[in-house]
């Protein structure tokens, strides 16, 4: 039997009958869990709890992700997201990704670790053929190895930043995404996004590209003691811009409203199609008051 | 009622003027020579460029027909910043010191004739159904590069919208794509900046009826150097006036998908 994390089991959150309500306005976002929480990293921070061992989300089959693009792509979907766990374990990501690029552009979330020459050989003739945009998401928590490692384990800095490499000579110009993680570690006032700017810089990256993250306290990440959003939070505040007014997220065992809860029962809006999912969606989770604070996106952009 | 539509068989179309008189009136001049019924403006008079309030009288003179963009819906309703959309920390430190720039100097006058636009308009253009719209016929500031455009999206953006021919501009570099069932997606492009070519000069576009549509991009030459001096004496960042003079874009690059960005020098 596959053993939950201890943060998914406990109920986390208002129950969803009492949670305000986020409208549904379209989809425009389609996020595909590809490989569940299997990943070849066990970061210490990982809203999902993804690992090596016994993924508590499984991957998902070829037959389900080419279902979910396609009903994805009739209702109007503008991005896809390929995310996990690590996108590149699953033995058939190359032509999922030919597929989903036939349909929109398409974002990989990776780790970077198995990004060899070949691979990167083969993202780039994708990238080169596809009508649409190729984007390669690689994370990197800190720009200091020991930091860097700390988190997300021996090893993992110099193949990201060995990957961030292979894909520039290539043409692809890779996204790094960094949570906030180390950011106390650093003098204050000391800018991370400058720093991830300059690191790339002196990398040879010519166009460096920063993303930054704020961590949430859900998976291996505990969870703080803020309290779920409620109707008071959010007067004046306009719903339709939080990322469950038009994001959905396949994964194993159905559809869900947002990357940040896939997997929750408490924000699994089907268990069939994509489009039955189409409906408003519980603001149940403490996760929903960072997006609600911060204003952030799970996209690039 | 059904609308009553203005009927056109040619017309000049351009977005994004970003406080850029010297290309508006190159482009104007341009237009007069090419035989079009009217000329349409897709929104963003000011930003980034000097003397925000130049560009209005030659609008209002020429009858430029014009709709509103992110930026003139922020100067009107007294917004602090310009809601161009962008997520990311340097492309907003930009942002905010253009805003800032040409909220100050945009006339009241001139801040209610943008309040006064309209935010969308149609007009049929011989057997076509256009409808003009600044980022996207949902969201004003939405964000429709060429790469990041899917053919499924455009279909069900048009659908909703009754129109075969969909006109936006917000992203600053212009494109063209004629989809399978005859309809029609263009981004105009914008007046305001070079388009991240190493060319200096700028784009609008010119749409002629037919049995097909014809879409003719018309590049513009005009006084670019003046231009970037007189952002230069403004104070306005020196990242600008660069843009202007090499046709580089320096800043506003990290909402560009990948494809468009390798086009780039930065």
């Amino acid at each position: 039997m596959t053993r939950l994390p201890v943060a998914m089991i406990k109920p986390v959150g208002t129950s969803a009958g009492q949670a305000p309500i986020a409208p549904f306005v379209g989809l425009a976002t389609l996020w595909v869990q590809i490989t569940g929480t299997w990943c070849n990293l066990e970061c210490r921070h990982c809203i999902n709890a993804s690992g090596p061992k016994s993924p508590w989300i499984k991957p998902l089959d070829a037959a389900t992700i080419a279902r979910a693009i396609r009903e994805a792509e009739g209702a109007g979907v503008k991005e896809i997201y390929f995310t996990g766990g690590e996108p590149f374990l699953h033995g058939e990501i190359l032509p999922l990704l030919e597929l989903a690029l036939a349909a929109a552009p398409t974002t990989v979330l990776t780790n970077g670790t198995l990004i060899g020459p070949e691979m990167a050989d083969a993202l780039a003739a994708l990238a080169g053929r596809a009508a649409y945009s190729l984007e390669l998401r690689v994370s990197l928590d800190d720009t200091d190895q020991e930091k860097n490692d700390r988190i997300r384990g021996a090893g993992a800095w110099g193949k990201a930043v060995e990957a961030v490499r292979l894909l520039r000579e290539r043409g692809l110009l890779p996204i790094v995404t960094a949570t906030e993680i180390t950011r106390d570690e650093h003098p204050a006032g000391s800018g991370m996004y400058e720093r991830f700017r300059d690191f790339l810089h002196a990398q040879g990256v010519e166009r460096p590209r920063v993303k930054i993250m704020p961590v949430f306290g859900l998976g291996r990440q505990p969870a703080g003691a803020t309290p779920p959003l409620t109707e008071e939070d959010l007067e004046g505040f306009d719903r339709s811009v939080l990322q469950c007014a038009d994001a959905r997220v396949v994964a194993a065992g159905g559809v869900y409203a947002c990357p940040i809860l896939a997997g929750l029962e408490g924000a699994r809006l089907s268990t069939g199609s994509l489009e039955a999912s189409f409906q408003p969606t519980p603001l149940y989770h403490p996760a929903c008051v960072t997006c609600r604070q911060t204003g952030m996106t799970c996209r690039n952009s | 009622m059904p609308e009553q539509l203005g009927e056109y068989r040619r017309i000049a179309v351009f977005g994004g003027v970003y406080s850029n008189a010297l290309a508006l009136e190159a482009l104007l001049a341009d237009a007069r020579t090419r035989d079009v019924e009217a000329v349409f403006c897709l929104g963003d008079m000011g930003g980034f460029g000097p003397h925000p309030d130049r560009v209005f009288p030659l609008l209002r003179e020429h009858g430029v027909l014009a709709i509103q963009g992110n930026y003139d819906e922020s100067l009107a309703s007294g917004r602090t910043d310009c809601g161009c959309g962008y997520t990311d920390p340097r492309d907003n430190h930009y942002a905010v010191i253009s805003y800032r720039y040409t909220f100050e100097g945009t006339s009241t006058e001139n801040k209610a004739w943008l309040g006064a636009l309209p935010r969308h308009r149609r007009l049929k253009l011989g057997p076509h159904r256009v409808l003009m719209c600044h980022g996207s016929p949902r969201v004003i500031n939405e964000f429709l590069w060429e790469s990041a455009t899917p053919n499924g999206l455009l279909r069900h953006l048009m659908e909703r919208a009754e129109a075969d021919v969909m006109l936006c501009t917000h992203t600053g570099i212009k494109w063209h794509r004629a989809l399978p069932d005859a309809r029609h997606a263009i981004n105009v492009g914008v007046i305001g900046r070079p388009e991240n070519d190493g060319r200096t000069n700028v784009w609008y576009t010119v749409l002629t009826a037919g049995p097909d549509l014809a879409v003719e991009f018309v590049p513009v030459a005009y006084d670019h150097e003046t231009l970037a001096r007189e952002m230069e004496q403004e104070g306005l960042p020196a990242e600008f006036a660069e843009t202007v003079r090499t046709g580089w874009w320096t800043t506003c690059l990290e909402n560009m998908p990948a494809r468009e960005r390798a086009r780039g020098r930065y």
